[in-house]
């Protein structure tokens, strides 16, 4: 193969039927892969009368042209559905190791259909495809079932989901590589509903780059790029990513305590720093990436495993009012074992918290009681108790007990760890978000906090929304492609241009790729203008509107969103109500939505 | 006024936290990089802040105010990061 393998798997999980379908070339010069790819596929096969978790749902799993070429960082997959927390589109993406090992199957996607009777894994090797009882597999946990089903780190690879998933968890994630994840919106609920435990791959054919020459000269050129950017060769690797925990926290946009404060008394426990000082074991990188940004611990009670990443050990921290690294880092741990998402586990724990304080929830919940979270996350993966209720996500627990207003999430997806008050883009980025409130969709803390590429005030608002678009367009391209979006604080999409080019042997710019990203992004949102979405759902949380902060940096602000938003709307080329308009469809090459367009 | 360190700094000044003196921030970061030829090349590139490394000033980042000029009082709180990256 030449970036692209030509072939998409399509399996039928009711009839178990296996068909191979062609990847029309127009469609993948269009959206290239990944996240753009699925959800050009999800446009045709999953319309507004389909319920998330019904058989007629459907999973995609895509890689992009440079998976497993061996281009830093070129291990990263994607998973597209139609998520069973929010009823939008869903994207979520993963490294490790399993993307790189599906595509050397020979295949670009794998749609998942139907329901299996019984619980099925899916195993795909150059012996074949086939489905294959996992009865024995129905209630294992994560770590279990990978080791079970033979996980061995270059060659053979699974991707499964735990009990939460099994258990129609709206927060479960899908795992891979046994702590992986394809975490946000409830894909590993969809997974369940299908009765799929698992699927493993063992790939033996090559992503050979067209122009092996040129692509030898990208690799040496990207390589040369991470080593000399700090951020990539030394922040990462020393402190990984949760060494923005302090700086978030130092300018006021930490949430904490269910977002009441912006800033945590006790985030120096809980960041990058003292995580590399008391708990770091080791680094690990995924396939393929110089970066090494995974942190593989040991608490003090000699528990061992990855994490936690930065927005965990908020959720998990600052969210909930916890200060204690190792209770932190074990819940993270126990998340991963069960499959489920952290940012949404310990957004909604947090809830929980303050329904509690509030006495709107008969508990004894409360904030900083560390030593209840391996009990909530359990019940949670099981349904039991308030587990039940936290396993429907933040807002639908929070209108259970009768105050919608707590639920810190933008189309019923728990928000990361920005508060929108001391960031306005971040605000805008979360309001706007196909998938619902997210981070990874255009994370303004480069230009807000980092100055990356060069500073914006985060308090302003005007000029805001085109830096947003263009940061959120950049996320869905590299999304697309699939890299991982830390490289992208080195290497500029130019750069991913010309590999993609040396790849797939076809002209790819900077301007193409930019135009991908849009394309992805406004498709994205006329699926969910089909599905009823309509303006009034991008906007934030009541608290962040119209409640100020009280204290520090960021004292006496609330979120602008109106403002923003109609610019924004301009800038999109979408009309005041934020409906695309028909020419822009055209330019982007969409005219097969334009039933949805103004 | 106390400065506080983060990332790799703090093990270049050997404490996460100084009181510091100084009329500027400029002033301040250099009576801290005295004697310290590690952390003044870790924060400074010649005379100006090396790359990626942010400055706040009570939570607003100083390219904002002056920058390196930027007038202080005794009751500010600075807070010095190398190159981080995450999220």
């Amino acid at each position: 193969m030449r970036g692209w393998a030509g072939n998409i798997l399509d399996i039928n999980l009711t009839d178990g039927a296996i068909d191979v379908l062609p990847l029309d070339h127009e469609m993948a010069r269009l959206f290239l892969g990944g996240r753009g790819l699925g959800a050009r596929l999800l446009w045709d096969l999953v319309g507004p009368e389909v319920e998330p978790l019904s058989p007629e749902n459907v999973l995609i799993f895509t890689t992009g042209p440079i998976t497993a070429s061996a281009s830093q960082t070129s291990n990263r997959f994607n998973v597209s559905t139609k998520s069973p927390l929010t009823d939008t589109i869903l994207h979520a993406n993963s490294g490790g190791w399993w993307g790189m090992q599906f595509k050397r199957t020979g295949y670009d996607a794998l749609i998942v259909r139907g329901r299996a009777e019984k619980p099925t894994l899916i195993e795909i090797t150059a012996e074949g495809v086939s489905l294959q009882d996992a009865t024995h597999l129905w209630g294992k946990t994560v770590f279990e079932t990978t080791e079970a089903l033979g996980q061995d780190r270059n060659k053979r690879n699974v991707l499964c989901i735990g009990p939460a998933g099994e258990n129609l968890v709206r927060i479960a994630a899908i795992m891979n590589d046994k702590e992986r994840s394809l975490a946000r919106g409830g894909a590993g609920a969809v997974m369940g509903s299908k009765n799929l435990k698992a699927i493993v791959v063992e790939g033996t054919q090559k992503n050979q780059p067209a122009d092996k020459e040129q692509f030898k000269f990208m690799l040496y050129e990207t390589g040369k790029l991470l080593k000399a950017s700090p951020l990539t060769s030394q922040a990462l690797p020393e402190f990984g990513t949760a060494v923005v925990m302090n700086v978030v926290n130092e300018i006021g946009a930490l949430p904490t305590r269910n977002f009441q404060q912006s800033q945590f008394e006790g985030a120096d426990q809980i960041s990058g720093e003292t995580i590399t000082d008391t708990i770091l074991e080791t680094n690990q990188a995924c396939w393929a990436c110089p970066i090494t940004c995974t942190r593989i611990t040991k608490t003090s009670s000699g528990k061992e495993g990855e994490g936690p990443e930065f927005e965990s050990a908020w959720a998990f921290g600052a969210q909930c009012g916890i200060d204690d690294l190792d209770a932190i880092t074990e819940a993270n741990y126990l998340c991963n074992d069960l499959g489920l998402d952290t940012i949404s586990m310990g957004n909604t724990i947090g809830c929980a918290m303050e329904l509690a304080e509030k006495r709107l929830l008969h508990s004894d919940l409360r904030f900083g009681r560390a030593d209840l979270l391996p009990g909530l996350i359990s019940d949670t993966a099981y349904r039991q108790g308030l587990g039940n209720d936290l396993a429907e996500g933040s807002f639908r627990m929070a209108a259970k007990y009768g105050a919608p207003e707590l639920s810190m999430t933008v189309k019923k997806l728990e928000m990361p760890a920005y508060d929108p008050r001391g960031m306005q883009g971040q605000g805008l980025v979360y309001a706007t978000g196909n998938r619902g409130a997210c981070h990874e969709t255009g994370n303004m803390l480069g230009p807000e906090v980092l100055a990356l590429p060069r500073l914006i005030d985060r308090f302003a608002t005007q000029g805001k929304a085109g830096i947003v678009s263009v940061h959120q367009n950049s996320a869905a391209v590299i999304d697309s492609l699939v890299y991982c979006k830390f490289a992208n604080m080195a290497v500029a999409e130019e750069f991913f241009a010309r590999t993609l080019t040396a790849v797939t042997g076809e002209t790819f710019t900077a301007d193409d790729l930019m135009m991908v990203g849009e394309r992805v992004w406004t498709l994205e949102r006329l699926y969910n203008l089909r599905e009823g979405f309509t303006k009034a759902d991008d906007t934030l949380p009541d608290r962040l509107l119209n409640e100020p902060v009280a204290e520090g940096p960021s004292k006496g602000f609330t979120a602008q969103i109106p403002p923003m938003l109609e610019e924004y709307y301009a800038f999109r080329g979408w009309d005041k109500n934020g409906v695309p308009r028909e020419k822009k469809l055209k330019e982007l090459s969409l005219q097969f939505a334009i039933e949805v367009a103004e | 006024m106390k400065i506080k360190l983060y990332g790799g700094l703090r093990q270049k000044a050997g404490v996460a936290e100084r009181e510091v003196s100084g009329a500027t921030l400029r002033e301040v970061l250099e009576e801290m990089c005295a004697e310290n030829t590690a952390l003044r090349t870790a924060i400074f590139a010649a005379d100006v802040l090396a790359p990626h490394v942010r400055v706040m000033i009570n939570g607003r980042d100083s390219e904002l105010a002056d920058g390196l000029e930027t007038h202080l009082s005794p009751a500010d709180q600075i807070a010095v990061f190398p190159p981080i990256a995450g999220g």
